[in-house]
């Protein structure tokens, strides 16, 4: 396709075709080549490709790639502009709506969507260097007033019942910020302060609508509100007056100006720096989606806590009750214990007894064997005399007297007939 | 406004007592059930004190509508000093 001739291929010095009759035809080009042949001129243009623009960006968006898009405007004209992540982190300002900026860039065509457009390569807020050096100068001198020292921050109260707010009555910030009042806590009373936030007129408005509230008795909160626009736009928050009327605030105060990334010293001054109206408005008070789930939790507590105390009673009672128990005479113990007593009492008195009729019996043997008639078993016999006396000597016995020989069984009557004096040898013939 | 313990009030006047001191004050019930320091027989009024007061929050927090006032208006100005005195009396601000 690239070899055949095409109307844009044609030489200057090739004579025009022939005419006016007939009409040639048109050589008819494709989109691409169109777009490519239109990229080719731009890039050839020395001007285009290091050029500086001013204007307002309008409609700025933030695509997930991390790249910025937006519009470049005047009065008359508008220019599409693309910013593409690295060169965004190294601007200056974030693009924002509004925004009276210069930017540095080059033109080329993107020719999937046959567009031309600014390539941005920096970014400055136009007229920033005396905006920003009277900044920065109030900055300092307000920092080392001590306005801004962390230890004049106070916390914001938890559960506000008066909020006062000051922001423009118009617009959506006061639109958004009782939405969010509505939707998170309603039980709140809001107090409405309004001032016109914008132009040469707006940082002494500011300061009465501020001082309007400080005159206000039971206020919790203040919120001092504005929504996104210019640096110029937002310069009243950057007032001497303003800042010093915020840190002045005699109850806390959250300041929410424009968008997340712009900073007034008027943030520095307050006690709570939100990056949107709406987010002051949520910091303002708790989330009151969660309160019912708060209160539930609060009443099973308590309610666990009743049947703890409870059942901590009844353990109280149930030990006071075996500690009772434990007090009262057991008679079944004492019962056992006399009989047990009893048992092992009887059980040695047995014992006393029964070793005692031993020893007796042992004493009767003993006795039975020494005594006489044992003896006169064995075969000895006893002489006595009439007059009772026991013969040991045959010298005590008298011819002719009568002497009674007892023997183991029975008795014999005997007369002495004759005294001898030897008695072994008679006792062994 | 009395100086009467906050449990002692009747239902109609506790759900017009401030959202945050029932809050406040069913938090302490809580706490006071929990620290076990009380009777049993005191311990079962703190729980009914506690399930009263949870009733209250849930009727504000149902009943709840956002209050707004407008400084330097006249008439609509609930928090004005100009609201409370007699009609016909020149606004202030």
């Amino acid at each position: 396709m690239a070899d055949q001739p095409t109307l844009w291929d044609r030489r200057p010095d090739e004579p025009d075709p022939p005419g006016p009759a007939p009409r040639p035809t048109p050589r008819i080009l494709r989109v691409t080549d169109l777009n490519r042949r239109v990229r080719s001129l731009l890039d050839a243009d020395a001007v285009l490709a290091d050029v500086w623009v001013e204007g307002e960006i309008s409609q700025p968006s933030f695509p997930p790639s991390g790249h910025c898009f937006f519009t470049l405007k005047d009065a008359n004209s508008q220019l599409r502009a693309a910013c593409f992540r690295e060169e965004l982190a190294r601007a200056v300002v974030r693009p924002a709506h509004g925004m009276n900026v210069i930017v540095h860039g080059r033109v080329r065509a993107y020719e999937p969507q046959g567009v031309y457009q600014l390539y941005v390569e920096s970014i400055t807020p136009a007229g920033a260097g005396d905006l920003h050096a009277r900044y920065e100068a109030l900055r300092a001198e307000l920092t080392a007033a001590g306005l801004f020292d962390d230890g004049r921050k106070r916390p914001i109260p938890r559960w506000p019942r008066r909020i006062g707010l000051v922001t423009s009555p118009v617009g959506a910030v006061w639109r958004d910020v009782t939405n969010v009042l509505r939707r998170r806590y309603p039980l709140v009373e809001l107090v409405l302060s309004p001032t016109v936030v914008q132009g040469t007129t707006a940082a002494p408005a500011i300061v009465r609508a501020l001082q309007r509230l400080y005159a206000q008795d039971e206020l919790d909160t203040i919120i001092l509100a504005r929504g996104g626009g210019s640096l110029e736009d937002l310069w009243s928050f950057n007032d001497e007056r303003v800042v010093r009327a915020v840190a002045e605030a005699p109850v806390p105060i959250i300041v929410g100006v424009g968008h997340e990334s712009d900073v007034t010293l008027a943030d520095f001054a307050a006690d709570l720096r939100a990056p949107t109206p709406s987010a002051a408005a949520e910091l303002a008070v708790p989330d009151g989606g969660q309160l019912p789930a708060i209160l539930s939790r609060l009443r099973d507590r308590a309610g666990a806590a009743l049947l703890g105390r409870a059942a901590e009673r009844r353990r109280f009672v149930d030990a006071e009750r075996r500690a009772l128990a434990g007090l009262a005479p057991d008679i079944d113990a004492a019962r056992q214990r006399t009989a047990d007593l009893l048992d092992r009492g009887s059980r040695t008195l047995t014992d006393r007894l029964e070793r005692r009729r031993l020893q007796l019996a042992a004493t009767a043997d003993a006795l039975r064997t020494l005594s006489p008639m044992a003896t006169l078993e064995r075969g000895y016999a006893v002489a006595r005399a009439v007059d009772g006396r026991i013969l040991h000597d045959a010298a005590e016995a008298t011819v002719g007297e009568r002497l009674h020989v007892i023997l183991s069984r029975g008795t014999v009557e005997t007369r002495v007939e004759r005294v001898r004096a030897d008695a072994e040898e008679e006792l062994l013939s | 406004m009395t100086d009467r313990p906050i449990t002692e009030l009747p239902d109609d006047e506790l759900v017009r007592r401030p959202f945050d001191e029932l809050v406040v004050a069913l938090q302490q019930i809580v706490q006071r059930l929990e620290a076990g320091s009380a009777g049993l027989e005191e311990s079962i009024e703190l729980y009914k004190h506690g399930l009263r007061l949870h009733a209250a929050c849930e009727t504000r927090l149902r009943e709840a509508e956002l209050q707004i006032t407008e400084l330097g208006r006249r008439g609509v100005a609930g928090a004005e000093p100009e609201a409370a005195s007699a009609p016909g009396e020149a606004p202030r601000d």
